[in-house]
Formats: structure tokens, C-alpha cells, sequence
């Protein structure tokens, strides 16, 4: 019997981390915190804003809630999940028994888990541009669209390996995600000098300044050119998957009784 | 013979805590049971070998491989672990098919292969249901499944009765047996000794994270049988039957724990109870109680780990 490649078993790992990702009530929460940006522009709307004013708050927003915070939230919860609840529950033996590599395990989750991420997010950003330009906002209709998925993907790509690693390293990988998206990606972002480049965000910032030419989002820093910002973003989400993996494979999965 | 497993000194800790304490055994083609109470380390013994755990210490052959770490040897193994955790959200059959997809089964052989399972357990009627719908024993007969439907050399089965009925019990060692016959080996965990004699003659005991007896079953039932008893009699006059029972050479130590009581150790309790009426007769004796205390495998256990003493 000829056995499938990698690439096979990948997909099915995928399919796996992605349907569980939209499981439970877990879900329909999700759904209402990626939904926030757009009701708060939403809500313009019916305080008769200008579609220039609109244009502009679906832009601060997208800048200051959607990226550092609504796709932070949502990569975390759905990220950690993929190892840390199966640790927890004891079914991560069931992937771990068969004869697929743990670098293919990782790969598979980290990819289930990205999709699963962007499926929330990518609406949760296009929404509010879209509710202004539906208000009338002069948008650009293919690049700034364009450049805004590029964006969360990017932002997504980095935080879901990120998360993904915590949650295989650590049982409080929730509460460490939590404290690295609200202090050290927002706090670090306000200090001067070089210290912002050490945040996820900063990337993600100089990203889009140097796509969107108008706007509050051309006004972010311009510090990196676009392509160092994707090559920095791209590695870190690549070396965080391949810190996933070792992870992964030097991790012992104890009885739930240790002692039994 | 080849042993499948072959443990030397095997340890393992979990910070303070020894879940295996040179653990040193040898386990021989065909079905064997692991016998020990609960956080004997049998869980533990079943996660190295089946290389979900690192050794600390000892060495231990699976198949004549290392155990920790991953690769293709894995799919010469089929693991039923004893936790019911499992993927909720998804039906029996996909989780078999998923499973078996890992192990790098094209899709339409993944399939067959799991729907085979799935009938061999009994469970096609159900096949199609959530898991979170499952009952315990439909969890155990699906993780059973899952552990065979790639035709694995060794099936490791982690107290596989546990919350099945009489008759599931009836249908796994059937189907035991005939995994057995088409030359697969089994190692089957139980805290109950009773459930492997079913199954097996070959036993390896185990305690406190060593192996305390090896062999076939009559060789433990010979040191079960060694094992001294614990035998409480109610009398209005305890001395003056220590006195008599006290003649008897099989009898290690007598105690009085109350006022109309007394408890006698024996290392043959069939000779002591087919000496007892005898002696009541002849000696005018008054027994109005009679209650055996320790017979159970805890006991068993206690003694042999403490090394028969």
C-alpha cells in the first residue's frame, strides 16, 4: 500500500485544527468581538458622520482595535487551543501515537489554526471600510482592500505561530498571550528610539504606511520599507513554527494521574 | 523467543514523583497482562513504550527499537489509552479515518480500513454519531478501534474493560483472542486480576513502579497463595482458641483486636479453613464469626512489594 506524503497528512491535520477551532459557544464570541470595529462604525452611521469622517474612523480603527487588538484576541483563543486543550484533555496522544512527523503536526495545526483565524478576522477588518464606502467614502476599491487582508494575514501569520508556541510551552499560555498583546505590543509601541521594533505591530504599522498612500494609516511610521516589514513578519511567524516543532518534540505527554 | 518489550531498570520521574522505579521485565509474544492497582505505573509503563515519554534512566526495547521520538516504527503500534478524552466534535468514523490518514492512508483505504474496525467493535450502527454522544463503553470500543484498524504488530490496551458491560467484556476478549491468533501482540492493563485470567496466562505484575512477579498465572497464583491471610474470628473466649489454632504450623501470628475477637495470619487458607471445623469439634470451641479481610489483590500486592515478607 502506498502510504500519502507529508503534504496529505498536513492537509488532514489542518482540516482537523480548523474545524475545532469552530466548536462551542467559543465561537459565537469570537464572532461578536471581531464584530466590534464595525458596529462602532457602524454606529457613525446613524450619527449621520460624513463619509469622509467614516472613512477616516474605519482606518484609526482598523490601526488602533482591529489589528493590535481584535486580531490579537482572536489568533490567541483559537492558537493556544490547538495544543494546549488537547494536552490538557489527554487527545493529543491520539496524533502523537500515529507515525506522522511532529514537524508535519505543527505544520498542519499552524495552518488550521491561521485559515481558521483569518476566516474571523479578515471580515473583521474589511467590515468597517466597507459600511464607509457603503456610507459613500471615496475608497480605493481594489488596493486598500487588498492591502488590508495582506496586513491581517501578516499580522495573523505571526501571532498564530507565536501563540501556537506558547500553547505547547506553557499551562498559562492564555494569560501570557494576554499580557504580551496589551503590554508589550501596545506599551512598547509608545516608547522612543528603536524599542518599537521590537513589537509585532510596529511591522504590521510600517506595512501598511507604505501601501496606503492617504489616510490615518499612511501616517504610521515609515522606519522599515515594505519588504523588510513582510521579510521580518514572514520570519518570525516561520521561526516561531519551527520553535513549535521542537517544542513538540521534546514534549512528554504524562497520564493525567502522574502517578498512575 | 524475541521479547516484544524488553524493560531493564526502567525509571521515570515526574518531578518527585517515581511513576516507574526500575522497572525490569520482559514481555513474550501473544497477550499479557500488566496487573497492579491504580498509580502502579502502568500508564506510565504503556506512554514509554509507546514513546510519548522519555526514559530517565534504564533501558527499554519496543519491537527491538528505541521508543522515544517519532517515525514510521510507530505504525507497527496500536494504542488504546485509558483516558475517554476524545475529539467530541467529530463522528466515530471520521475519527477513525482521520487517524488512520496520519498514519498515511490514502483516503478511500482509510475508510474501508476504519469501517472494518468500527464493525469489529460493534459500533457501525453508531458510526455516524458525535462522540460527544458516546457512551463510556462505546468510547472504549472506538478507541479499541482506532488502535487496530492499522493492523499494528503489538496493541497496547490501557484498562480497556474499564465501564464496559458483561457482554463487551465477552465480545474484546473474543476479539482478543482472535487478534492473538492472527499472530499480534497484545499487553492489556487492568487493575483487576480477574479480567486478564480471562484473557491471559501471562502476567506481569506491578507495584509502586516495579515489576514484583513475572510468568504465567499459575506461578502468581503459587505466590498469591503464599501470601499470608488475614482471617478475624469472633469468639466469647479468644485465648482459648489461640491456644488451639495455635498448633496449627500454617498459622504465622495470632492478635486480639477486641474483647471477643481474634485475628489469625495464614500462609494456606484452604488448609486453615478445612482444619477449622475439626478443631471445633474436638476442642469444644466456640466460633460465632468468621470473616476473611484481605481477600483482594491491594493485599497481594502489598505483600509481595514489601518482598513476601
Amino acid at each position: 500500500m502506498p502510504a500519502e506524503g507529508d503534504f496529505a497528512r498536513i492537509l488532514v491535520v489542518a482540516s482537523l485544527s480548523f474545524r475545532s477551532a469552530f466548536r462551542g459557544m467559543r465561537t459565537l464570541g469570537l464572532v461578536a468581538f471581531a464584530l466590534v470595529p464595525s458596529l462602532l462604525v457602524l454606529s457613525l452611521t446613524t450619527a449621520h458622520a460624513s463619509p469622509a469622517s467614516m472613512e477616516n474612523a474605519a482606518q484609526v480603527l482598523l490601526g488602533l482595535l482591529t489589528l493590535p487588538i481584535v486580531v490579537m484576541v482572536v489568533v490567541l483563543v483559537i492558537a493556544v487551543a490547538q495544543f494546549r486543550n488537547e494536552i490538557d484533555s489527554e487527545t493529543l496522544v491520539y496524533l502523537t501515537d500515529r507515525s506522522v512527523s511532529r514537524s508535519t503536526l505543527v505544520t498542519g495545526k499552524y495552518l488550521g489554526a491561521w485559515a481558521a483565524s483569518l476566516v474571523l478576522v479578515v471580515p473583521a477588518a474589511l467590515l468597517p471600510l466597507g459600511i464607509a464606502g457603503a456610507a459613500g467614502a471615496a475608497l480605493n476599491p481594489t488596493v486598500v482592500p487588498l492591502v488590508i487582508v495582506a496586513a491581517t494575514a501578516l499580522a495573523s501569520a505571526v501571532y498564530v505561530g507565536f501563540f501556537l508556541f506558547l500553547g505547547l510551552v506553557s499551562r498559562s499560555a492564555l494569560m501570557i498571550g494576554l499580557v504580551f498583546g496589551f503590554i508589550w505590543e501596545e506599551l512598547l509601541l509608545l516608547l522612543p528610539g528603536s524599542v518599537p521594533r521590537l513589537t509585532v505591530s510596529y511591522y504590521v504599522r510600517c506595512f501598511l504606511s507604505g501601501e496606503v498612500q492617504t489616510g490615518p494609516l499612511s501616517g504610521f511610521p515609515t522606519g522599515v520599507s515594505v519588504p523588510v516589514a513582510v521579510a521580518v513578519l514572514l520570519g518570525l511567524a516561520a521561526f516561531f513554527v519551527i520553535a513549535s516543532v521542537w517544542a513538540l518534540r521534546n514534549l512528554e505527554t504524562a497520564p493525567e494521574r502522574v502517578s498512575a | 523467543m524475541t521479547a516484544v518489550i524488553d524493560a531493564s531498570d526502567v525509571t521515570k520521574r515526574y518531578g518527585e514523583v517515581l511513576g516507574l522505579n526500575g522497572f525490569t521485565a520482559s514481555f513474550e509474544p501473544g497477550i499479557t497482562g500488566l496487573i497492579g492497582p491504580n498509580g502502579a505505573g502502568k500508564s506510565t509503563f504503556f506512554r514509554l513504550v509507546e514513546g510519548q515519554l522519555k526514559l530517565d534512566s534504564g533501558q527499554l526495547s519496543v519491537l527491538g527499537n528505541p521508543t522515544w521520538g517519532e517515525g514510521a516504527f510507530r505504525r507497527r503500534i496500536g494504542y488504546c489509552p485509558e483516558s475517554s478524552a476524545m475529539f467530541d466534535w467529530m463522528t466515530g468514523e471520521e475519527f477513525v479515518i482521520a487517524l488512520l490518514r496520519l498514519d498515511g492512508f490514502p483516503k478511500a483505504e482509510a475508510r474501508d480500513r476504519a469501517f472494518r474496525a468500527i464493525s469489529t467493535v460493534d459500533l457501525v450502527s453508531a458510526r455516524e454519531r458525535r462522540l460527544g454522544t458516546y457512551s463510556k463503553g462505546m468510547r472504549q470500543r472506538l478507541k479499541l478501534a482506532q488502535s487496530i484498524a492499522h493492523d499494528p504488530e503489538l496493541i497496547l490496551l490501557d484498562e480497556p474493560l474499564n465501564g464496559v458491560d458483561p457482554l463487551g467484556r465477552a465480545t474484546l476478549s473474543a476479539l482478543l483472542r482472535d487478534l492473538q491468533s492472527q499472530g499480534r501482540h497484545i499487553i492489556v492493563s487492568s487493575h483487576v486480576l480477574y479480567e486478564v485470567e480471562r484473557l491471559t496466562d501471562q502476567i506481569v505484575m506491578i507495584a509502586n513502579g516495579r515489576a514484583l512477579a513475572q510468568g504465567d498465572l499459575h506461578r502468581i497464583r503459587d505466590l498469591i497463595d503464599a501470601h499470608p491471610h488475614v482471617i478475624d474470628l469472633d469468639t466469647p473466649d479468644p485465648r482459648a482458641l489461640a491456644r488451639i489454632l495455635g498448633t496449627l504450623d500454617h498459622v504465622v501470628s495470632i492478635e486480639f483486636p477486641g474483647p471477643n475477637q481474634l485475628r489469625v495470619r495464614t500462609r494456606s487458607p484452604d488448609a486453615f479453613y478445612q482444619a477449622l471445623p475439626d478443631l471445633v469439634l474436638q476442642e469444644h470451641a466456640d466460633v460465632r464469626g468468621l470473616r476473611s479481610l484481605d481477600d483482594n489483590l491491594d493485599a497481594v500486592f502489598r505483600y509481595l512489594s514489601e518482598g513476601g515478607r
